[in-house]
């Protein structure tokens, strides 16, 4: 693929969305990376944001299948990845056959994945991460592309079971979603009270995900900027000299390597997506919250003082400025 | 990549320039502050001449630039991430350099991306050149601070060459002293070997005082002390011998006999008179019985004349009894008996001169001494003079006890040198030394000090005396300025006339007069 090419597609990718989703480009900006990259993105917001329909469009414009879980306490593993069942043939003869889940699908909308146990919430991380899911003793793939957008509210924690940091960690991005501004808020009512509907059409294909995806991880990254990804992820941990004193004070543990390579490849599509053809320290620096922030882990005395993690990831990256 | 180089080399010139003008400030900073550090610690000890640690500053300064400018030298990476840094790149060039020779199609692409950003960079962007101010500042500061202490006076680095000076003529008065030493080490025929040697052992103990004394004061002082010494070792009844010497030799040229032995006498040259009183007292024999009373009645008015020389007297009364009794053989004795005592006058004036003789080289000695010690005061008066124009002198003058009679300078000076009196030398004069406190605008001052026997030719000086103007101000003359000061001789012979005019009265008897006139001319003999 052409980087003219991956940029035409991504900007088709972003006008379409934008038909039916009203300002909140950085976000769209931000998921698109993310599912070029095939990775999973956490998406957290107040209810009515239009998360969950910024998740179902992506699935219209990219012609995959789409999917939707709705996270609840009594919510069964086997509910999200299927199941054996028996079932009659034509002789009369009963058999096990195995039922898939809505895991299935190229595209799976998590909503409001805080509310199922833990147990449940597990169920996805062999999904995730591996692209597979084991019933039995049978271990089926998952079609590809396969991407969990994954939603959950910062508000009414009242019986919601945080994710596991391992869990967390599989997560590309985790990103905010914003409240819209006035004129954004008028827009959302002009689209949705009137009498038509947007009808969004496929724009690219899986094939084309991937194809963007290969050219994105040919981008070439020069020494002193790999030199700064190491110094960004270095600086989230409190035991390592060149982390700031916040990180010092209200981180319990760093991100991991995974923080890395989410870094550098994020970086590098959003080059592209730049129209360059080399990974920027802007770039770092840009995809530095969505990649990290759910990577670093606060301590209590963080939680006390209400420092978040945007805080710290902010203040990591100005640490590693360095002089 | 040309594009790509020919940015890279403009930008790299440009950092040069920077670092140049950046290390220089440094370099100037570190000579200006090394220079101030140099000059303080010169305060403390000082160097002289002072140059080479300037001049040590000013190649550290050198260096640090030099070495500083030269570590700087930026790589073409560096250069790079600060061309992309500062021409706003995002690090097309930095990622254009690392992978000039890759091969592939997205680096080739990479490369044209960032070849164009080089053709259409703005060097203006790079900002203009900024002086490091602060540097600079520290440099203007410190430099100007050690321009200041190095154009005002050391008193450290002026101690330290008037050390050198003292040193120096302290080791050429030694070597005075050594050599008067060396040229009165041989005795003479006749003289006491006891004498002559403790003579010796007094110049060199004088020598290796000088040499051994802290400063020139001390060597004067040593020196003066050692004049002391020498003169105890003359006879203080050679001048009433040598006048009756004298006075026989008067009496007895008037007889024909003895004609020779009394002109030689009479004429101070007591060696003749030896040898012709010998020559008489062999001739005694030959002479005729008139002849021989006319000579006994000439010895004994000779006798008479010699009261100041006792044995001489009693030679020539024993020789003159002898010739009236006709004993030829005791008169011979006695006149050779005379002639002994004649020759031993003799050689203790020989003796005498040659103790003067060191005494006077002693004197000369003092000379280098002297001049070197009046610097040091010089400079202190300068230095006090400076802290007070315009503020009126006076000066304390301090009366002794009975034994000491002194004035003392002060008013700045530093040191007060005191002229005393020392009863109970039996010279009738001394010399004071002490260190004076110096005054200030009120005039006040005193001095203070032990006084120390001297010769009666040690140049010393005193403040002169301040005048009242009548307008409340003090106008006297400047402290411890040398040019104000007055010789030793001139103050004394002031003080000569003074004491002579005082005493030129009716009601004082004229030999209590010429005591006090007989005390001024010891004084300055």
């Amino acid at each position: 693929m052409e980087p003219e090419r991956f940029q035409e597609l991504a900007l088709a990718i972003e006008q379409e969305l934008a038909r039916l989703i009203v300002g909140q480009r950085e976000l769209v900006r931000s998921v698109l990376i993310a599912l070029i990259a095939g990775g999973h993105v956490l998406l957290e917001g107040q209810p009515g944001l239009g998360k969950t329909v910024l998740v179902r469009s992506l699935g219209d414009v990219l012609e995959l299948s789409f999917a939707r879980v709705q996270f609840t306490p009594d919510l069964m593993p086997a509910d999200v990845t299927g199941t054996n069942i028996v079932t009659e043939d034509d002789a009369g003869r009963r058999r096990f056959e195995f039922q898939p889940g809505p895991l299935f699908t190229n595209l799976l909308l998590a909503d409001e994945i805080n509310r199922a146990t833990p147990k449940t919430q597990s169920a996805l991380l062999e999904a995730m991460q591996e692209g597979q899911v084991t019933v039995g003793d049978r271990t089926r793939p998952l079609p590809r592309p396969f991407f969990v957008l994954a939603t959950q509210n910062p508000i009414e924690l009242e019986g919601t079971y945080p994710l596991p940091e391992a869990q967390l960690d599989r997560f590309l991005f985790k990103l905010l979603v914003p409240f819209p501004g006035p004129e954004d808020l008028a827009e959302i009512v002009r689209r949705t009270t009137g009498v038509t509907d947007a009808e969004l059409r496929p724009v690219a294909g899986g094939d084309d995900l991937s194809a963007m995806s290969t050219l994105a991880r040919e981008v070439p990254v020069a020494e002193p900027v790999m030199e700064r990804a190491v110094r960004i992820l270095l600086c989230t941990h409190p035991d390592r000299p060149e982390a700031p004193e916040e990180v010092r004070r209200y981180v319990r543990w760093g991100a991991s390597p995974r923080g890395l390579q989410t870094l550098i490849l994020a970086g590098r599509i959003r080059a592209l997506l730049e129209g360059r053809f080399n990974l920027a320290l802007e770039d770092l620096e840009a995809v530095a919250a969505p990649a990290l922030r759910h990577r670093v882990f606060l301590n209590f005395e963080a939680d006390a003082a209400g420092v978040d993690s945007d805080r710290l990831v902010a203040a990591v990256i100005e640490a590693s400025r360095g002089k | 990549m040309k594009p790509v180089r020919d940015l890279l080399a403009r930008v790299r010139g440009r950092l040069l320039r920077d670092h140049a003008l950046t290390w220089a400030a440094n370099g100037a900073a570190a000579a200006a502050v090394l220079a101030l550090a140099v000059e303080v610690v010169y305060r403390r000890w000082p160097l002289d001449p002072g140059w080479p640690g300037l001049a040590a500053a000013g190649a550290v300064g050198l260096a640090v630039a030099c070495a500083g400018w030269a570590l700087a030298w930026p790589s073409w990476t560096e250069v790079a991430r600060i061309a992309d840094a500062r021409l706003g790149g995002r690090e097309r060039l930095t990622t254009a350099l690392q992978f000039a020779t890759e091969g592939g199609w997205l680096y080739t692409r990479q490369r044209e991306d960032a070849a164009a950003f080089a053709r259409g960079a703005d060097l203006d962007a790079l900002g203009p050149v900024s002086p490091p101010v602060k540097v600079l500042a520290v440099a203007a500061g410190a430099g100007l601070v050690a321009l200041a202490l190095a154009l005002l006076p050391n008193p450290a680095v002026q101690q330290l060459r008037q050390h050198r000076i003292e040193a120096a003529a302290q080791a050429q008065a030694a070597d005075q002293v050594q050599q008067i030493a060396q040229k009165l080490g041989q005795g003479q025929p006749g003289e006491d070997p006891a004498q002559r040697q403790a003579l010796t052992q007094q110049l060199q103990k004088a020598a290796a005082g000088v040499r051994q004394a802290p400063d020139a004061q001390s060597a004067v002082a040593s020196l003066s002390q050692a004049q002391n010494s020498l003169r105890q070792l003359q006879d203080p009844t050679l001048g009433q011998k040598q006048d009756a010497a004298a006075g026989a030799g008067a009496q007895l040229a008037q007889n024909a006999a003895a004609a020779k032995a009394g002109q030689a006498l009479a004429s101070q040259d007591l060696q003749g008179g030896a040898t012709q009183l010998n020559q008489l007292a062999q001739n005694l024999p030959n002479l005729s019985a008139q002849q021989q009373q006319q000579l006994a009645q000439s010895l004994a008015q000779a006798a008479n004349a010699a009261s100041g020389d006792q044995k001489l007297q009693t030679a020539l009364s024993q020789a003159s009894q002898a010739l009236q009794q006709g004993n030829v053989q005791g008169a011979q004795q006695a006149l050779q008996a005379a002639a002994q005592e004649t020759q031993s006058v003799a050689a203790q004036d020989q003796f005498q001169g040659d103790v003067n003789q060191a005494v006077n080289g002693l004197q000369q000695a003092k000379q280098p001494l002297e001049n070197a010690a009046s610097g040091e005061s010089g400079q202190q008066g300068q230095a006090g003079q400076a802290g007070q124009q315009g503020q009126g002198q006076g000066q304390q003058a301090g009366q002794g006890q009975s034994n000491q009679q002194g004035q003392a300078g002060g008013q700045g000076q530093g040191q007060g040198l005191q002229a005393g009196q020392g009863a109970g030398q039996g010279q009738g004069q001394g010399q004071g030394q002490g260190q004076g406190q110096g005054g200030n605008a009120n005039g006040g001052g005193s001095g203070g000090g032990q006084a120390r026997p001297a010769a009666s030719t040690d140049k010393i000086y005193v403040p002169s005396q301040a005048q009242d103007t009548g307008n409340g101000q003090n106008e006297g003359n400047q402290p411890g300025v040398q040019n104000d000061l007055v010789p030793y001789q001139q103050v004394l012979a002031d003080y000569r006339a003074s004491a002579l005019n005082q005493v030129d009265r009716a009601d004082i008897p004229e030999q209590e007069q010429q005591l006090v006139q007989q005390y001024f001319s010891g004084l300055g003999s």
